[in-house]
C-alpha cells in the first residue's frame, strides 16, 4: 500500500506538471488540439489526486482532513477541481497553466513533508475528535482552493489589463465572493469548535491571527470593487497578495509558530508541560 | 453643529471601517510575530477593536436608515433586496459579535482550577459568584491508544451547589459541562506525587509535591524538584515521553544546591535515592489531578447569534451575486451612502 499512494502522488504530480506545460504551450501557439490535449490530462491528473485522498480515506477511517499533509492533498485537488469546473462553465482555458503549477507545487508540499510516511495512519488526538473537524477543515481547503484559482486568474488578467482588457475582472471577483463566504464559515465554525474544544472562541492564536488578516485582505477587495479605480490591476494586486497570504496562514504559521494549530509534532497541544523545571 | 456632522461622518464611513480594518490586520500580523502572547490584551488593540465596533455599527444604521427613506424594504422580492438584506445581515452580525467579545472582557470570567481526585474545589474562591458552586472530582482517567498515545481524557464531576449534589456528569476535551452560567471544560490534567526525605533511621513524612515544585532535604542545602511523572518511562525519548499507558512508571526528578543544577534523574516507586551523604528521597506514589478551566461568557450568545447572522448575511450578499449591469445600477442608487 506504502508504495501503491505513493506511485499515485506522484502521478498525479506529474500529470499537473505535464497539463500546466501543455496549457501554457497552447496558449502560446494558439493551438487549440493542446488546450483539449491539457484539459483532458488535468483531468486525469485531478482524477488520480481524487484517488490518493480515497486512499488515504480506506487507510485511516475517516476523511482525509486532520493531518497537515492531507490537508494539502485535499488543497491540490480541490484547486484543479475548481479550475476544472470553472473550464467548463466559462470556456476559457487561459489560466490553466498558473492553476495547475500551483496543483502541482501542493502536490509536491505533500510528497516533502510526508513522502515515506503517506500510508501511516496515527489516532487523532483528543481535541480533534469532534464533528466540526469535517466542516471547519473542508470549508477552509475549499475556501483556500478559490482563492489559488482567484489568483490563477489574476495573473494572466494583469497581462491582459495592459492590453486594455478587463472582461475578466467580475468573474475573478465572483471566486474570490466565494472564497470570502467559505473562509468566513471556516473561521465562524472553528470558533464555534474552539469554545466546545478549548473554551474560548477566539485566543489570538496565529492561526487565528493570519486567517483574520486573510479575510480582512479579501473583505477589502470586495468593498473596494464596487469602485472603478479598485478595479483592473491594482485589485489583481490584491487577489495575488491575498494568496500569499492564504499560504502564509498555513505553510509559515504551521512550521513556523506553536500555537493551539500546531499539530506538525506528536505532542497535543492542549496538554504542553512547562520545560522550564529541567 | 457642521463639525459635528462632519466627525460622525468620518466615523460612521466605509473609508474608516476599512482604514481600521487595515491597522487591525497589520497590527495582529506584526504584533503575532514580535509580541507573541499578551499583546492582543493591550489598550491600544482594544481601542482599534471597539472603534472598528462604533464604526461599524453607525455604517450599519445609516444603511437601515437610508434603506428605510428610500422605501427598499418594500421592493420586490428579487436578487438585489435578498442581497441587501444579506450585507445589513453580515454587517450586524459582526457588531453583534465584537459587543460580545466587549461584553466578555467586562463581565466574563475564565479561570484554570486543579483539583485532586475525591476532592471538591469551590470555585467561588476562583471567580465572581452570587451562589457558591463546588465542583468534586470523583475520578480522572486517560484513555490511550495502542500506541500509548492519549486517546481521550476523563473527569467524572459533582455539581455542588447549596451543599447538594445537584448534577454528576463526566466531561472530556470536546464535551464540557454546562451548569447554568458556568462550563467547565477538560483542559489539562497532571500528577501529584507522594513523596518523602528519608535517611537511614527517619523515614521522614510524605508530602504530596506538584509537578514543579520542591521538596526540601532536612540538613542538606539540596532540594529535589518533580519534573514529571511518566507512566510509561522510554529512557530513549528523554523529555519527549508520549506513551500515557500504565508501564514503567517513573517520577522524573532534579537536584538543585543554591540555585545550580546538580542532575537530573528518573526514579522508580519506593526506591531510595541519595541526594546527600545518607540523606535520600523516595517516591511512594501518584495522585492524579485534573486541570479544568472554568468560564462564565455572558457574552456569548451575543456571539452565537452574530455568528449565525454572519454566516447567513455572507451567504444570501454573496451566493446572489447580481450581473455586473444590475449591480452598477444598484451601486448609483445607493452611492450617497
Amino acid at each position: 500500500m506504502a508504495i501503491f499512494i505513493q506511485i499515485i502522488v506522484y502521478a498525479s504530480l506529474i500529470l499537473y506538471i505535464a497539463a500546466s506545460v501543455l496549457y501554457f504551450a497552447g496558449y502560446r501557439s494558439e493551438k487549440n488540439g493542446m488546450l483539449k490535449a491539457a484539459s483532458a490530462i488535468a483531468i486525469v491528473g485531478c482524477i488520480i489526486n481524487f484517488l490518493a485522498l480515497i486512499i488515504r480515506t480506506i487507510l485511516s477511517g475517516r476523511l482525509p482532513l486532520s493531518s497537515g499533509y492531507e490537508f494539502i492533498l485535499s488543497f491540490a485537488f480541490l484547486t484543479s477541481l475548481l479550475y476544472l469546473i470553472f473550464e467548463w462553465k466559462n470556456k476559457a482555458k487561459n489560466a490553466g497553466g498558473i492553476v495547475m503549477i500551483i496543483a502541482a507545487l501542493l502536490i509536491l508540499a505533500v510528497i516533502i513533508i510526508a513522502g515515506g510516511q503517506l500510508d501511516e495512519v496515527s489516532p487523532l488526538m483528543p481535541a480533534l475528535k469532534s464533528p466540526w473537524l469535517t466542516v471547519h477543515v473542508l470549508t477552509a481547503a475549499l475556501a483556500y482552493a478559490s482563492f489559488a484559482l482567484a489568483a490563477g486568474l489574476a495573473i494572466i488578467q494583469i497581462r491582459k489589463i495592459k492590453q486594455g482588457n478587463t472582461a475578466q475582472d467580475s468573474k475573478i471577483y465572483r471566486v474570490v465572493a466565494i472564497g470570502f463566504m467559505l473562509l468566513s464559515f471556516s473561521i465562524i465554525l472553528g470558533a464555534i469548535w474552539a469554545e466546545q474544544a478549548w473554551g474560548a472562541y477566539w485566543t489570538w492564536d496565529p492561526k487565528e491571527v493570519w486567517a483574520l488578516v486573510t479575510w480582512i485582505i479579501y473583505a477589502i477587495y470586495l468593498h473596494l470593487h464596487r469602485r472603478k479605480t479598485w478595479r483592473g490591476a491594482r485589485a489583481c494586486w490584491m487577489v495575488i497578495a491575498g494568496f500569499i497570504i492564504v499560504l502564509f496562514t498555513f505553510f509559515g504559521v504551521n512550521f513556523l509558530f506553536s500555537g493551539m494549530h500546531s499539530y506538525a509534532d506528536s505532542i497535543d497541544p492542549l496538554f504542553h508541560m512547562n520545560e522550564q523545571f529541567l | 453643529m457642521v463639525a459635528a456632522k462632519e466627525i460622525y461622518r468620518i466615523i460612521s464611513s466605509m473609508k474608516t471601517g476599512l482604514c481600521l480594518l487595515v491597522l487591525i490586520g497589520l497590527v495582529s500580523a506584526v504584533g503575532s510575530m514580535v509580541f507573541p502572547g499578551g499583546f492582543f490584551n493591550t489598550f491600544v488593540f482594544k481601542l482599534l477593536l471597539l472603534l472598528l465596533l462604533l464604526n461599524m455599527m453607525l455604517c450599519t444604521i445609516n444603511r437601515v436608515v437610508f434603506f428605510k427613506k428610500s422605501n427598499f424594504f418594500k421592493r420586490k422580492i428579487g436578487k438585489g433586496l435578498i442581497r441587501q438584506i444579506g450585507v445589513l445581515l453580515l454587517h450586524s452580525g459582526i457588531v453583534l459579535i465584537l459587543i460580545g467579545g466587549v461584553v466578555y472582557s467586562f463581565y466574563g470570567q475564565s479561570e484554570q482550577i486543579e483539583i485532586l481526585s475525591g476532592e471538591t474545589t469551590n470555585l467561588a474562591y476562583a471567580m465572581v459568584m452570587d451562589k457558591p458552586i463546588s465542583l468534586k472530582l470523583n475520578d480522572f482517567k486517560i484513555e490511550t491508544n495502542h500506541d500509548g498515545t492519549p486517546s481521550q481524557y476523563y473527569s467524572d464531576l459533582s455539581v455542588i451547589e447549596g451543599g447538594k449534589t445537584q448534577r454528576k456528569q463526566v466531561i472530556s476535551v470536546n464535551h464540557p459541562l454546562k451548569y447554568k452560567h458556568i462550563k467547565a471544560y477538560q483542559d489539562s490534567y497532571g500528577y501529584a506525587v507522594r513523596s518523602r526525605a528519608v535517611t537511614n533511621t527517619d523515614n521522614g513524612q510524605e508530602q504530596l509535591l506538584y509537578e514543579g515544585e520542591s521538596l526540601t532535604i532536612p540538613g542538606s542545602k539540596r532540594t529535589v524538584k518533580i519534573y514529571r511523572y511518566f507512566p510509561d518511562f522510554d529512557p530513549t525519548k528523554g523529555m519527549a515521553q508520549n506513551s500515557m499507558k500504565q508501564g514503567d512508571a517513573r517520577v522524573v526528578y532534579s537536584v538543585y544546591e543554591n540555585k545550580k543544577l546538580l542532575g537530573v534523574g528518573a526514579a522508580k516507586f519506593g526506591s531510595k535515592i541519595e541526594i546527600d551523604d545518607h540523606k535520600y528521597v523516595v517516591f511512594d506514589g501518584v495522585e492524579p489531578f485534573t486541570v479544568l478551566k472554568v468560564k462564565s461568557d455572558p457574552g456569548l450568545i451575543f456571539v452565537l447569534i452574530g455568528s449565525l447572522m454572519f454566516m447567513l448575511g455572507v451567504s444570501m450578499a454573496l451566493i446572489y451575486m447580481p450581473a455586473r449591469k444590475k449591480q452598477n445600477q444598484l451601486q448609483q442608487n445607493t452611492a450617497v451612502v
